[in-house]
């Protein structure tokens, strides 16, 4: 059997705070619940009947709605901690999370950040500053600009590595601000929109620039750093398929790394995460060209969105281990006698409210019936319920679906088919899109790169089919016999479950009823 | 009893009537077409559907939830959006009538016209951000602005009307 981490007798922390929402805060307090720990959640208006102040077990309102109001505003996240006697923050990923000022904050506060310290965040948090230290651990880079001197300066500079290029923001992660540029001429506009963009993500509008490497595969290395000078690399996850940069499936292990890639870059990673003093989890980006030659992209100093998929494959609950590390215990004594080799193929879907169908429109709305898949090796790490209203104000995201196989062609077989049960009604979803994608060959061969949506449309398209029969006469009887939606027309708000047929017959707006007879 | 709804379908109006006969089961007349159905709802949501037609002897569980101006259901691993006919002659969000639509609950980010200005189809008017990514906004038509809804910085609802163009008349199209 596989043993626990070694500390796990002793709760690392009393009660802890998760500045963040939806899944990962979701998937935070069960990982705190599971070490005894007690959850502090926070939240904006809008979002004060979300999945996760529910699952939590204190909550503090922030007020407002948009994230500058709520998550992003550090003074109120730490006085909410105060408040409540929370020991450690835990920032999830996105807002706040690779801030090295909150990290900072947090610190100067007499609190305990669940992440790396700001001095590691500063030297990796940045594109331009985790190159330089890239560069100087001597870890392969992509050719680019080191900082921004203006748009006239790096219109410049990209007329001179040749088109295509990347513009980038410099503080952020996660395709934010990031654009490629194929002529010239579109440099100036990409550079304005992406600086508007990275403003409103990051409150830093710097960009950078830098050559397009493609067709490249994303390689990630996850990362583990302790507070007494210990890295560990936990191996990579393949995030190739994506678009307009944003992941859309990732799995653990890639089809294309070996072993011997696979400690080459592990190597690369840690010496990098060691030079910094990087401590907590953290994720080490790279392009793996045709070749096998592999350039660094960049530092996500937190936890991942796709972490669940290394969780399955090597055994290691990443958020408990983040958790035991940020409070000083020992990654040789926590992850004594485990085997840390991959086992078996992970991969993860991201469900979002966007419709692939009509130019990946982000949807915010009512969601009407909602019921997730299960089954053996499924993990559903979701955010939302039925009678849950997604707010316009945050991301898209509304849950991940990730499966374990032992192979991968298993694993393909498993997502599709736990897809397939996945009910989402009420805003469009991507759940189909990521259907077609999986039953894809190009992804059932591992045939994938970065830009493999971007040359198949139709895949985003979708089939242009008419309604069957069958489908609208199950709409009309879901209509009747059916219980979801229990609001009607109304612009509800939460709420949830409905009880009793009167609800049912509220939402027949358009029907001509007759004798009822039930 | 009996309900009757409209769907759209290849660009026609369909009627689908739904008549209850007794138990389980249900004829559904759909144009001039005729099933049969055992209709079995679940606990969580969705009902069970058995055809009872020939050649169609396939159960399968069915999710549905009415929209604003239609249906939503989910049939065999697919979502389906169904329109009713009254949300159709809405006009698409594109602004092939001239009238620039929200496309999404968001905020708006800039507009880059004024009532007056002759614009061409495919320019710009506004930008509209959500769930953090900017969506550009176009004329769907040639011709000049007549009326600016949308404000820099407001929050506006999805198929809100944001900007008026008043077509050139040479490309004014009846539709």
């Amino acid at each position: 059997m596989v043993r626990g981490l070694q500390m796990a007798k002793n709760p690392p922390f009393r009660r802890v705070l998760i500045a963040n929402r939806g899944e990962i805060a979701v998937r935070i307090t069960r990982g705190l619940r599971e070490l005894g720990i007690e959850s502090v959640v926070v939240h904006s208006d809008a979002d004060a009947r979300c999945a996760h102040v529910l699952s939590a077990d204190h909550a503090v309102p922030l007020g407002g709605n948009t994230a500058a109001e709520s998550y992003l505003d550090i003074q109120k996240v730490i006085a909410a901690a105060k408040k409540t006697g929370a020991e450690a923050i835990h920032p999830g990923y996105g807002f706040l999370s690779e801030n090295a000022g909150f990290a900072r904050a947090v610190r100067d506060a007499g609190l305990v950040f669940v992440g790396p310290n700001p001095e590691a965040m500063d030297r990796l948090g940045g594109k331009k500053a985790a190159r330089e230290e890239a560069i100087a651990a001597g870890v392969p880079v992509i050719p680019g600009t080191e900082k921004d001197q203006g748009d006239a300066s790096l219109i410049e500079f990209g007329k001179k590595i040749g088109m295509p290029v990347m513009v980038k923001a410099s503080a952020g992660g996660g395709g934010r601000g990031m654009r490629m540029v194929e002529r010239e001429e579109d440099l100036a506009e990409a550079l304005a929109a992406g600086r508007r963009e990275a403003k409103a993500s990051f409150g830093d509008d710097r960009m950078i620039l830098e050559r397009a490497v493609f067709p490249a595969r994303h390689i990630e290395i996850q990362l583990m750093g302790d507070k007494h000078g210990h890295v560990v690399s936990l191996h990579e996850r393949e995030c190739s398929v994506q678009r307009r940069h944003q992941k859309v499936l990732e799995e653990a292990p890639s089809a294309v790394v070996d072993e011997a890639l696979r400690q080459r870059m592990g190597a690369a990673a840690v010496s990098l995460a060691k030079r910094v003093g990087y401590d907590n989890a953290g994720t080490a980006e790279f392009l793996l060209d045709p070749k096998g030659n592999f350039y660094f992209l960049e530092v996500n100093t937190r936890l991942q969105v796709e972490h669940p998929v290394t969780e399955l494959v090597t055994g290691v609950d990443l958020v408990h281990l983040q958790l035991h590390v940020a409070a000083g215990g020992k990654l040789e004594q926590l992850l004594a006698g485990r085997d840390l080799r991959p086992r078996g193929h992970a991969i993860e879907a991201r469900i979002c409210a966007e419709s692939p169908e009509t130019g990946y429109i982000p949807a915010a709305g009512l969601l009407r019936l909602v019921r997730e898949a299960e089954g053996p090796g499924v993990r559903v790490d979701s955010g939302v319920y039925s009678g849950w209203e997604v707010p316009p104000y945050y991301d898209s995201m509304l849950a991940k679906l990730v499966v374990h196989a032992p192979d991968r062609a298993t694993a393909c077989a498993r997502l599709s088919q736990a897809l397939r049960e996945m009910v989402y009604l009420g805003i469009p979803t991507n759940v189909d899109f990521l259907r077609r994608v999986v039953d894809d060959e190009a992804f059932r061969t591992a045939n994938i790169s970065t830009d493999m949506l971007k040359h198949r449309p139709e895949l985003a398209a979708g089939p242009q089919q008419a309604p069957g029969d069958h489908t609208l006469a199950a709409a009309v009887l879901c209509q009747v016999l059916g219980k979801s939606g229990g609001q009607g027309g109304a612009p509800a708000s939460g709420g949830g479950s409905t009880n009793g047929s009167t609800a049912v017959w509220q939402t027949l707006g358009g029907f001509r009823l007759f004798e009822g007879a039930r | 009893m009996k309900i009757t709804r409209e769907f759209v379908r290849d660009g026609k109006t369909v009627a689908v009537t739904a008549e209850f006969l007794e138990g389980d089961r249900w004829r559904v007349r759909i144009g001039d077409k005729v099933h049969e159905y055992e209709a079995k709802a679940l606990g969580d949501g969705g009902v069970k559907l058995q055809s009872l037609g020939e050649g169609a002897d396939r159960a399968f569980v069915a999710y549905g939830a009415p929209l604003a101006k239609g249906s939503m259901v989910r049939v065999d691993g697919r979502t389906w959006t169904l329109e009713a006919p009254a949300a159709r002659r809405g006009g698409g969000a594109a602004g092939g009538d001239g009238v620039v639509r929200a496309p999404m609950t968001g905020t708006v980010l800039e507009v880059a016209c004024k009532p007056g200005d002759v614009v061409e189809a495919k320019q710009t008017l506004v930008v509209v951000s959500a769930m953090k990514m900017e969506h550009k906004l176009t004329a769907g038509v040639a011709g000049t602005v007549r009326k600016v809804a949308a404000q820099k910085g407001s929050t506006v609802d999805q198929g809100a009307e944001l900007v008026v163009v008043e077509p050139n008349k040479s490309e004014e199209k009846t539709s």
